[in-house]
């Protein structure tokens, strides 16, 4: 499987806008998409006003309006960016020769980090986004199709299994993703890295079977307390 | 005595036609809260207004504020109803089998079928509830949870279930929501019951493994 050309096939950046870390907004449109998210995070985006991004980013109404049509705009323009960071993190541990457990446990883990860095960026992209019903949910919907096929690839792998249905790897995700958001609106961003093991075993155990998936969460589990694992 | 009781039927009293406040109140709270339903899922939560709301429970807007302290609130109370009656539902069907595999099958059933019979409620329940603020979002988790004593059954049904990851059952419920919020989103409410055998093999693989999931899936959706 081709990764990049996945992502290129959804038509989504990768890896382009990188903001640094830790997230030190240095334009005025990054200072608003920081804005964006953390209001997104703290009131909702239904709730949020221009002034509740203008005040924050220290930038006036008229700049706000030189860069976005409306808060629209902004709200997917900030998208996209959490979309690139996401999508060239996971790029950075794709292999294709890499153990489909082991590269689906590298990339969880580099997608718990970025999440955990970036916890308003996490809410805005993984609770606001999904139910925004608009250009933002066609994003959050190609980024999750990514992860899909990189989870879907574990059916041939390493056998083909003809009883398992092929929503199988949508259904781990979206209990994956369940338990992330849960975490995130509990106030725990910061300890999202602890879900790895859950993860790894709810991804893998359609495919690898229970003793198999329960080996790949223990030894997700130890790189957890390994020292810079 | 008589005559005298003839009389107050040709005079009758004041209000005498009138139901008591508390029930006339509860009756308008009712038709909002249906109106909310309705409202939501024509519009979405974000463009109801509480003109909406009272246009189409046909209640005035100081009966409206009378009842909820606004669109929120109401909002609110049409979900925690629609919520109830689902896992009550969930929970009748779950319980008229024994085994975990057939109870899950019954329950799971049960829950498809009342979102495609009310497709309206479905979109309320599932996906409405994410855009109406944080308050809500907290409402739809602690609700989704009170499923998960159904799901942790499976760890004693399972023979390794005990050794299982801590979250097993918070991400199995994950699953099978989220295989049903993809049909709504996609407006099939009406195929839903056809998800049967991908939300059951979602609930049984992670307790019983990809082999024994796919056995009972065939065996109980045969």
């Amino acid at each position: 499987m081709n990764l990049s050309g996945l992502i290129e096939k959804e038509h989504l950046p990768a890896g382009r806008e990188d903001l640094a870390e830790p997230l030190v907004a240095h334009s005025q449109r990054e200072r608003i998409l920081v804005a964006m998210a953390k209001s997104c995070s703290t009131k909702g985006y239904n709730a949020t006003t221009i002034a509740d991004i203008c005040e924050p980013a220290g930038v006036s109404r008229a700049t706000f309006y030189e860069l976005f049509k409306d808060k629209e705009e902004c709200f997917h323009a900030a998208m996209e960016v959490s979309l690139a960071d996401a999508m060239g993190r996971i790029l950075s541990v794709y292999s294709p020769d890499k153990p489909w457990a082991t590269m689906v446990r590298d990339a969880a883990a580099e997608f718990l980090d970025l999440l955990a860095s970036r916890p308003a960026f996490a809410r805005m992209a993984l609770v606001e986004a999904p139910s925004s019903g608009d250009r933002a949910f066609e994003l959050y919907a190609s980024g999750k199709r990514v992860l899909q096929s990189l989870l879907d690839r574990g059916r041939d792998d390493p056998v083909e299994e003809e009883a398992i249905p092929s929503s199988a790897g949508r259904a781990a995700l979206s209990g994956a993703e369940s338990l992330i958001v849960g975490q995130i609106l509990a106030g725990n961003a910061d300890r999202l890295r602890e879900l790895l093991p859950d993860i790894v075993y709810i991804t893998t155990v359609p495919y690898l079977g229970q003793e198999e998936a329960l080996r790949q969460a223990r030894e997700a589990e130890r790189t957890l307390s390994s020292p810079g694992g | 005595m008589e005559r005298a009781g003839v009389g107050d039927r040709w005079r009758p009293p004041r209000g005498r036609h009138r139901l008591p406040p508390e029930i006339v109140a509860r009756s308008q709270r009712k038709r909002l809260l249906e109106a909310a339903v309705r409202v939501v899922a024509e519009k979405g939560y974000g463009a109801m207004t509480i003109g909406d709301l009272t246009k189409a429970a046909g209640v005035s807007r100081t009966t409206f504020y009378e009842l909820f302290e606004d669109k929120e609130a109401c909002f609110l109370a049409a979900y925690d109803n629609a919520v109830e009656m689902l896992v009550r539902r969930v929970i009748k069907a779950y319980e008229t089998q024994q085994a975990w595999p057939d109870r899950a099958a019954a329950g799971l059933a049960a829950l498809l079928e009342t979102l495609a019979e009310e497709p309206a409620l479905a979109r309320l329940s599932l996906i409405d509830v994410g855009r109406a603020g944080p308050a809500a979002q907290r409402r739809y988790r602690n609700a989704i949870q009170r499923l998960t004593p159904l799901f942790d059954d499976g760890r004693d049904f399972a023979p390794g279930g005990r050794g299982l990851p801590a979250n097993t059952s918070r991400m199995a419920i994950g699953g099978v929501t989220g295989l049903i919020a993809d049909e709504l989103v996609a407006g099939r409410a009406d195929q839903l019951p056809g998800l049967l055998s991908d939300v059951l093999f979602a609930t049984l693989v992670p307790y019983i493994g990809p082999d024994a999931a796919a056995r009972e899936v065939e065996r109980l959706t045969r």
